[in-house]
């Protein structure tokens, strides 16, 4: 039998997007770089916000916490490629040591599923270090954000972290997108601040000078363009994964499908058998890798790893 | 006696009424108590306290650092301190008594001593991990033994990490909490830079 391979739709006309006459401008000076953020924020914040465009927003958070996690890794002087870092975390069974890869990527999983009304548990995800200045950065991140908007709120609490210890780019990057997450009163955070950041851009921004603020603000403002990008990319991925949703007949595919809505990588192995992940569903292995398959045939998801075995699957590009 | 009637009740329903904010106290005293009792949990464990677990002894309202603070002040003389590693407190008495209490004490076979192969292939996992037997072979160009990994993970310095994904899916060796404070470290990070003199520790990779 043969299967007609479902068309990823092209159309984005519908979905809000960052005009040309925005991102055109290559002149960079701070008042640009605040009117294009302005503008960048506002596009990321109705994606984000209004459920009919669809952004499949659970997916956009997972998959920034793993663009994050590579990018605080190189912050950090680690430097795990992004595709270790996600195995460390999918093939870790359950009760066993992380390592420092799997633990970052935890950390910043941790963060997308954060309650952002809960104080508790933002110092416990920071660490002990940290857990008494966190309400006063955060106070003061967001006072400037206020008094400034969101990208020098963000820069506030970077310097303002990193000052308390420079090695703390994770904690920083982390708080940073708290406080952009609450300035757009955004139900979850998205890890966006990292992205782009570079080590030398965090050490101007510490060692002060007005200077310092123009390359940072630029760095965010390319990872909120960035963030923009992937959810309209994503949409329209989950979208053809919506469309062709009801061919599957598979037992429990409905719940699959909602895990492929939700998890930037699924493994077969692990989260679709012997029981579909947060369901009570079960699926045989068996059943759980043919599933897979079919959506690869279908051209709704893609094989993520290139290995014959251990593989993971996802409708990330 | 009242007290002691009132002390009999709750043992009944045990710890479920565990009087963190001693709100009955003034607050003098109050304090007092809760450094005496973070001071406590830390005296009777052997591994780091983490900031979470002294929480559940205190009030709500309570910092824990500022207690810690008060208790490390009053320590200031002493020949142990309260230190933090590895994401939590312990007791450490300060290195410079490290040989007066060889001297005294029979420490007999010190489990922490190394041979120098065990100080290889931690220094090359460390480096490494998650990293598995076959990737260890690759960096000392033969295999390194089970008997000696199981020495490393008996002394809790090593512990099996992420699956690698080889055939037969052989776990893979991470450092553990311990590995941090036996060595005196908060942070992998704190790991010296590999240059070319500590290169030789890890086995130095050619690629």
């Amino acid at each position: 039998m043969t299967y007609q391979p479902a068309t990823i739709s092209d159309d984005l006309s519908k979905l809000p997007h960052l005009p040309r006459w925005v991102t055109s401008g290559r002149l960079q000076t701070l008042e640009t770089v605040a009117f294009r953020s302005g503008v960048a924020l506002t596009v990321l914040d109705q994606l984000v916000s209004d459920p009919r465009y669809g952004v499949p927003v659970k997916l956009l958070a997972n998959r920034l916490a793993l663009s994050a996690a590579t990018a605080t890794s190189k912050l950090e002087g680690r430097m795990a490629r992004g595709a270790d870092i996600r195995d460390a975390w999918y093939l870790t069974p359950p009760g066993e040591a992380r390592g420092p890869d799997g633990d970052l990527l935890a950390l910043w999983r941790e963060t997308v599923r954060l309650r952002l009304n809960g104080p508790g548990e933002i110092a416990d995800l920071v660490g002990a270090e940290f857990a008494d200045e966190v309400g006063v950065w955060l106070d003061a991140g967001l006072e400037e954000a206020r008094a400034h908007g969101p990208l020098s709120g963000c820069l506030a609490i970077l310097r303002a972290v990193l000052d308390a210890d420079d090695r703390a780019e994770r904690v920083a990057c982390l708080l940073s997108d708290i406080v952009m997450a609450r300035t757009l009163n955004w139900k979850r955070v998205l890890p966006v601040t990292a992205q782009r950041l570079t080590k030398t851009v965090l050490r101007d921004l510490t060692a002060g000078g007005q200077g310092a603020d123009l390359p940072a603000e630029v760095r965010i403002l390319e990872a909120i363009e960035e963030s923009v990008r992937v959810a309209r990319d994503l949409t329209r991925r989950a979208e053809a994964l919506r469309a062709v949703a009801p061919k599957l007949r598979a037992k429990g595919s409905d719940a699959a499908v909602e895990l492929f809505l939700t998890e930037d990588a699924v493994a077969p192995a692990s989260m679709l058998s012997p029981r579909v992940r947060g369901t009570s569903i079960p699926m045989s292995p068996r059943a759980a890798r043919r599933f897979c398959d079919r959506l690869v045939e279908l051209g709704v998801a893609r094989e993520l790893t290139g290995r014959p075995t251990f593989r993971l699957y996802g409708v990330t590009p | 006696m009242t007290t002691a009637t009132r002390k009999r009740k709750p043992a009944d329903d045990s710890e479920a009424v565990f009087d963190q904010e001693l709100e009955d106290l003034p607050q003098e005293l109050r304090w007092r108590e809760w450094m005496g009792r973070i001071e406590a949990v830390l005296f009777a464990s052997a591994s780091p306290v983490s900031r979470e677990d002294l929480a559940r002894v205190v009030g709500q309202g309570a910092s824990v650092e500022m207690l810690i603070e008060d208790i490390q002040t009053e320590l200031a003389g002493r020949p142990y301190e309260l230190a933090q590693v590895a994401g939590g407190w312990m007791f450490r008495t300060k290195t410079q008594f490290a040989d007066a209490i060889k001297a005294a004490a029979d420490l007999g076979d010190p489990s922490l001593a190394f041979t120098e192969m065990e100080m290889r292939v931690l220094c090359a996992i460390a480096y490494h991990q998650p990293i598995d037997r076959a990737g260890l072979k690759d960096i000392f160009g033969k295999d390194v033994s089970r008997d000696l990994l199981a020495r490393l993970r008996y002394k809790d310095l090593i512990a099996s990490g992420p699956r690698s994904p080889r055939p037969g899916a052989p776990h893979t060796f991470v450092t553990t909490e311990t590995f941090l404070v036996t060595f005196d470290l908060q942070s992998l990070r704190d790991l010296p830079e590999l240059t070319s003199d500590t290169a030789a520790c890890s086995g130095d990779t050619s690629e």
